[in-house]
């Protein structure tokens, strides 16, 4: 598949702000079912300073600052990339390693730090009470990983209520499980939750989706959003990533920008602002299947 | 009084060592000539020297916060006449097992924050790294030039009972006290030269000489005489008097978060001249409250880019962001082996014995002997307090297991050092105490080594048999004597410094308001002092049964009163009027009161404080005895009279103050700004007063009154008579406040004087020859020397009252409000910075 993102955020302050200082998580790398074909990134007004880096994760970002006088700061990525379909999909969940053995391998230095790094508790994936008990029943006796993890999603799937605005940024992640509701990234970090308790490394993916309208109603045009889901460390198939807000194994309709221990590590925008005032802020992102285009082109 | 103590020390059974005496009762070699010197001038001198001791740092303003504490702020330093004493052949080992750990902590900090071969051949566990949140991944493949990253190394250094030295704490993020022990040592060094002298006490001075050398190293290539600034987290930091005391003796700026900015990748210094660019930042903030926007995004005390400054190698910070994850006391327990690994040697001073939950069978050991061990996290914080098993009920016993078994990771065990006691001076007598010594130790880039320096820091619990040796709970400070000459004869001269000091030109934007705020608050308390003064008198001539609106020239004081302090209703209010006695105690000692003395005096202290490391240590001993006489005035005056006496001494002690630095201050803007706030001040009150006491018209004799009143205000009535040898008229008092030059406490003097002093502040902007906020001043200027002094002396024709006068003051004091508006925009609008984060994107809602 090849998509089309255009993420567009947009900042507002009443009383100008005087210097701002972002850091930016949205450009895309290529994995290995994931090209990238073409990048690029607008703001306004233009940054007096700039600089792309890799994070600690491997990740791509921007820091910028504007040092002047303003009163909107817009910041628009723009991506084109090629989705194929992950080599995980045709795996027999059932020939994958007991889970028990990855968490112990896990835990010796025979595996490196960069995958180890992802079993540890983390500022938003915190071990909170009750979560083995939950996990357990989908990560039984010498049950092979793979099978055990598409259950866990399946359940918190059916557990759980896809309801936007009962979470913020900072709902603890208690709140999440004692009402069971929240959107992809309470259901990413939740996921990540029951597989860290038990030693098993999982990682948040931040990303996009394409959101298809109802039946005979057309596109509209910013009404995607940004996603999240988790990635699974599996021995023999390294990353293998699941979508329990959509209860999916992920297949090319998955566009990955980020990779970190939680929401904290890939924010797709943040940063500080010398303004005295409120701010309002605009976010709007579409993502546009380019398959038409090319059937026409052919 | 040695006697005593041997004796005490023989049959006493405490398990601990002593640091002079032995087991046997006799005195160590190395502390005979203390111990012979203390028999000889007995327990009276000695206790005279321990009050002299503590003179000397009260009135070198030594002090040490202590945190959720009411009276917590500027609590004195406390300091033991009786010092720490290690022998050289000890002294020799200590300093070689220090430079050893520091070379081994450093090689382990390069490791982690670069390859991590350590963790991939196991020899440092993965979880004890990643699970420490003085890990920090922004500073990943982020190094100083060359070998050494960690620059500044403290550690506590405790006795064990077998007499071995043990490493109880080590501290890398941005270690502390080394300023108090200078000071220490230079109260020390005035009440016992001779003792000093005599037992051939090492001096501690190299330390910060070699530290000058390594930050001069370390920007070499881009500059000769670099900018550095000591980042303190601000005037209510526990250490903050260190901060200051650094900063000033080592000739860096003192900053805080607030002064530097980020732009192009480059960190600057608010200056009242526009942005310096600053090339090192000394940091005494905690590594996540150094930057917003990649650490806590919380904290208001960092700078926000500054990570990303240090990644551009635009700016030095030291120690390096990141070093903290050294303090970590499950570290201890894997350093044996990474001694034996790194560097081929045996670890000359152990740690105290360590176990680390995270490996199962250590958890078990720590769990079987708990009731034995301190519990500690290896993340020091405020959320995290160590505890001793001992202690715990069994419930909480079981709760703490249930916690480590959460997250083995974060836990070790440690055994409880019974750490030795030395002699302490205690209520009149010398008492053992345990005592804790912090060793400072110094990257010297010259010799590629470090150097630590002989002497520190050692503190000595409060209370007997009690480990907690805290300045936060009371600990008592000692200094640190390491005996014997240097060891060879022909040790490294000492090179020449290459910093030079840069304090005085450059003068952070807040430090310039500080001092403009510390000059309106030292006049605001003059005049109010003044002011009180006059009604006190007119309070206590006035007839007992009277009441107080019948009585003009008391009503009209106490009106002005109000007026001045900006403490309405106050006495407009008539219920207060019939009882003014509270409302004029309130005035002089409720430091709640926005506008009462003691609140003004207070707020002049707290600017004090906050620019201490611009005034001379003279004018600290004068802002001791300011303090001294505010908590008299807030504790003991109850009645007026006291009251009165108590305003007396205050009003000499802040004009002493002003002498001192009419005498010492450099012709700098510090000192500008100073004067500029102190006239602002006077001119805004003259013209309070003289509109308040003249303006209303009375009986003859109360107006007599009130401008005799009026000219004692401002000591004037001496002048007046000598000037005028008449009796007291209108034109003549206006004449001698408003437009006599030569009078300084005349309104155009006052004018002048601020005028003088904004001429000789830097000037921004080139293009600019005449300042907008001399044009104001200038207008007020104009308008009083073209004044008609009859027609404003005279009253209205139909309303009695003086509106002339009145409008015209109105119209001078709107224009010194504009001057000062317009001087704090152009010098110190930086200061206002406040900056929020920006929201983050709307969760993905998918």
């Amino acid at each position: 598949m090849k998509y089309q993102v255009i993420h567009v955020t947009e900042y507002k302050y009443e009383v100008p702000a005087t210097l701002c200082h972002n850091l930016m998580f949205q450009i895309p790398k290529d994995h290995p079912f994931q090209q990238v074909k073409d990048y690029s990134c607008e703001i306004v007004p233009k940054p007096s300073f700039e600089v792309n880096r890799t994070d600690f994760f491997g990740n791509n970002y921007l820091y910028f600052s504007v040092e002047r006088l303003h009163r909107k700061l817009t910041v628009a990525s723009k991506s084109v990339l090629e989705l194929s379909e992950p080599a995980w999909i045709s795996v027999d969940p059932k020939s994958t390693l007991p889970w028990e053995k990855v968490a112990k391998w896990l835990h010796s230095t025979d595996a490196s730090s960069e995958i180890r790094q992802y079993y540890l508790e983390s500022d938003h994936v915190p071990f909170i009470s009750g979560i083995r008990d939950y996990a357990v029943k989908s990560f039984t006796e010498n049950r092979p990983i793979m099978e055990a993890m598409l259950d866990l999603n399946t359940r918190i799937f059916r557990d759980f209520a896809f309801t936007p605005g009962f979470t913020d940024i900072s709902t603890p992640l208690q709140k999440v499980f004692e009402h069971k509701k929240g959107v992809c990234q309470d259901f990413a970090h939740f996921s990540l939750a029951c597989l860290r308790i038990l030693g098993l490394a999982g990682r948040y993916v931040s990303g996009y989706i394409e959101t298809l309208p109802p039946p005979g109603k057309p596109k509209l045009v910013g009404s995607d959003a940004s996603h999240a889901w988790i990635a699974v460390y599996i021995p023999g198939h390294d990353w293998v990533e699941f979508d329990a807000t959509n209860n999916l194994l992920v297949n090319d309709k998955h566009i990955r920008v980020a990779v970190g221990r939680d929401f904290a590590d890939v924010t797709p925008l943040k940063g500080i602002v010398y303004s005295g005032s409120e701010q309002e802020m605009k976010v709007s992102v579409d993502v546009q299947s380019m398959e038409e285009e090319m059937t026409a082109e052919e | 009084m040695i006697e005593s103590y041997l004796i005490e020390k023989m049959f006493n059974n405490a398990p601990f060592l002593d640091e002079m005496a032995t087991d046997q009762g006799k005195i160590q070699p190395h502390w005979e000539r203390l111990a012979r010197y203390y028999e000889q001038i007995g327990k009276e001198r000695l206790g005279q020297f321990h009050d002299e001791v503590g003179r000397q740092l009260r009135e070198n303003g030594v002090t040490y916060n202590v945190y959720g504490d009411p009276n917590g702020m500027n609590r004195p330093w406390i300091l033991d006449p009786v010092p720490m004493v290690f022998n050289s052949e000890e002294w020799e080992a200590i300093e070689k097992g220090l430079v050893q750990r520091t070379n081994l902590l450093n090689l382990i900090l390069s490791d982690l924050y670069g390859s991590q071969t350590l963790i991939k051949e196991g020899l440092i566990p993965f979880e004890l790294v990643y699970n420490h949140k003085g890990f920090l991944r922004q500073a990943h493949n982020v190094k100083l030039d060359g070998d050494q990253q960690l620059i500044q190394y403290s550690s506590d250094l405790a006795r064990g009972p077998d007499g071995k030295m043990w490493v109880l704490h080590d501290r890398t993020d941005a270690p502390s006290g080394s300023g108090y022990t200078f000071e220490n040592r230079a109260a020390m060094t005035r009440v016992f030269p001779d003792l000093i002298r005599e037992n051939h006490v090492r001096k501690i001075t190299s330390y910060y000489q070699t530290f000058k050398n390594t930050l001069s190293n370390l920007t070499k290539n881009n500059k000769e005489n670099p900018r550095v600034v000591l980042l303190s987290p601000g005037p209510t930091n526990e250490t903050f008097f260190e901060h200051a005391y650094i900063s000033s003796f080592m000739g860096f700026t003192l900053a805080f978060g607030e002064d530097l900015t980020v732009s192009d990748g480059y960190v600057w210094l608010k200056t009242i001249k526009g942005l310096e660019k600053v090339d090192v930042i000394i940091r005494r903030v905690d590594d996540v409250f150094c930057d917003p926007l990649e650490f806590r995004n919380d904290s208001h005390l960092g700078v926000v880019g500054l990570m990303e400054a240090v990644r551009q190698r635009k700016v030095l910070v030291i120690n390096p962001l990141g070093s903290r994850v050294l303090e970590n006391p499950g570290l201890m327990a894997f350093l044996p082996k990474l001694s034996k690994h790194l560097l081929g040697e045996d670890l000359a001073i152990p740690s105290v014995a360590t176990w680390w939950c995270g490996q199962p069978s250590e958890m078990t050991y720590v769990f079987e002997r708990m009731e034995s061990l301190v519990i500690r996290n290896i993340y020091r914080g405020t959320n995290h307090k160590s505890v001793f098993g001992g202690d715990l009920s069994k419930a909480e016993l079981e709760n703490l297991k249930r916690e480590i078994r959460r997250s083995p990771f974060l836990y070790v065990g440690q055994e409880m050092v019974e750490f030795s006691t030395t002699p302490s001076w205690i209520n009149g007598k010398l008492e053992a105490r345990n005592a804790v010594f912090r060793s400072y130790v110094v990257a010297d880039s010259e010799n590629k080594d470090y150097t630590v320096m002989p002497g520190g820091l050692s503190r000595s619990s409060s209370e007997q048999g009690a480990f907690l040796v805290s300045n936060q709970t009371g600990g008592i400070s000692k200094d640190t004597w390491v005996l014997g000459k240097l060891k060879e004869p022909g040790a490294s001269p000492i090179k020449p410094v290459r910093i030079q000091p840069l304090v005085h030109n450059v003068l952070p934007s807040r430090t310039g308001e500080r001092l403009f705020w510390l000059g309106r608050y030292l006049e605001r308390s003059a005049y109010t002092v003044r002011l009180m003064r006059m009604t006190l008198l007119s309070y206590n001539e006035a007839d007992e049964d009277i009441h107080i609106q019948e009585n003009p020239v008391l009503n009209t004081l106490l009106q002005t009163l109000t007026t001045m302090t900006c403490t309405f209703p106050g006495f407009t209010e008539k219920d207060i009027l019939k009882n003014p006695e509270p409302e004029l105690l309130a005035l002089v000692h409720d430091i709640k009161k926005s506008g009462s003395l003691a609140f003004s005096v207070q707020s002049f202290l707290a600017n004090a404080y906050a620019v201490r490391d611009r005034l001379s240590l003279d004018t600290w001993r004068i802002l001791d005895s300011i303090s001294e006489e505010l908590t008299r005035m807030r504790k003991s005056v109850t009645t007026l009279t006291q009251a009165y006496h108590s305003l007396d001494n205050m009003v000499v002690k802040l004009m002493a103050f002003y002498g001192l630095n009419l005498d010492n201050m450099t012709r700098e803007p510090t000192w500008h700004l100073l004067n500029i706030g102190r006239f602002i001040e006077s001119a805004v009150n003259n013209c309070t007063i003289l509109r308040g006491m003249l303006s209303k018209h009375f009986d003859p004799e109360s107006n007599k009154e009130l401008m005799e009143d009026t000219l004692r205000c401002n000591e004037s009535l001496v002048t007046y008579r000598y000037r005028y040898r008449s009796n007291l008229e209108m034109n003549g008092v206006l004449s001698l406040l408003m437009l006599h030059e030569d009078n300084p406490r005349s309104l155009i003097f006052q004018l002048l004087e601020i005028d003088h002093h904004l001429k000789a502040l830097p000037v921004n902007n080139e293009a600019e020859l005449f300042s907008i906020e001399r044009k104001k001043l200038l207008e007020a200027i104009t308008k009083i020397r073209l004044c008609d002094i009859d027609k404003l002396s005279a009253a209205d024709t139909e309303s009695h009252e003086f509106t002339a006068l009145t409008s015209f003051l109105d119209e001078i004091i709107e224009l010194l409000q504009d001057t000062s508006d317009v001087v704090y925009e152009k010098y110190f609008s930086h200061t206002g910075s406040s900056y929020r984060m920006m929201q983050t994107s709307v969760i993905p809602e998918i």
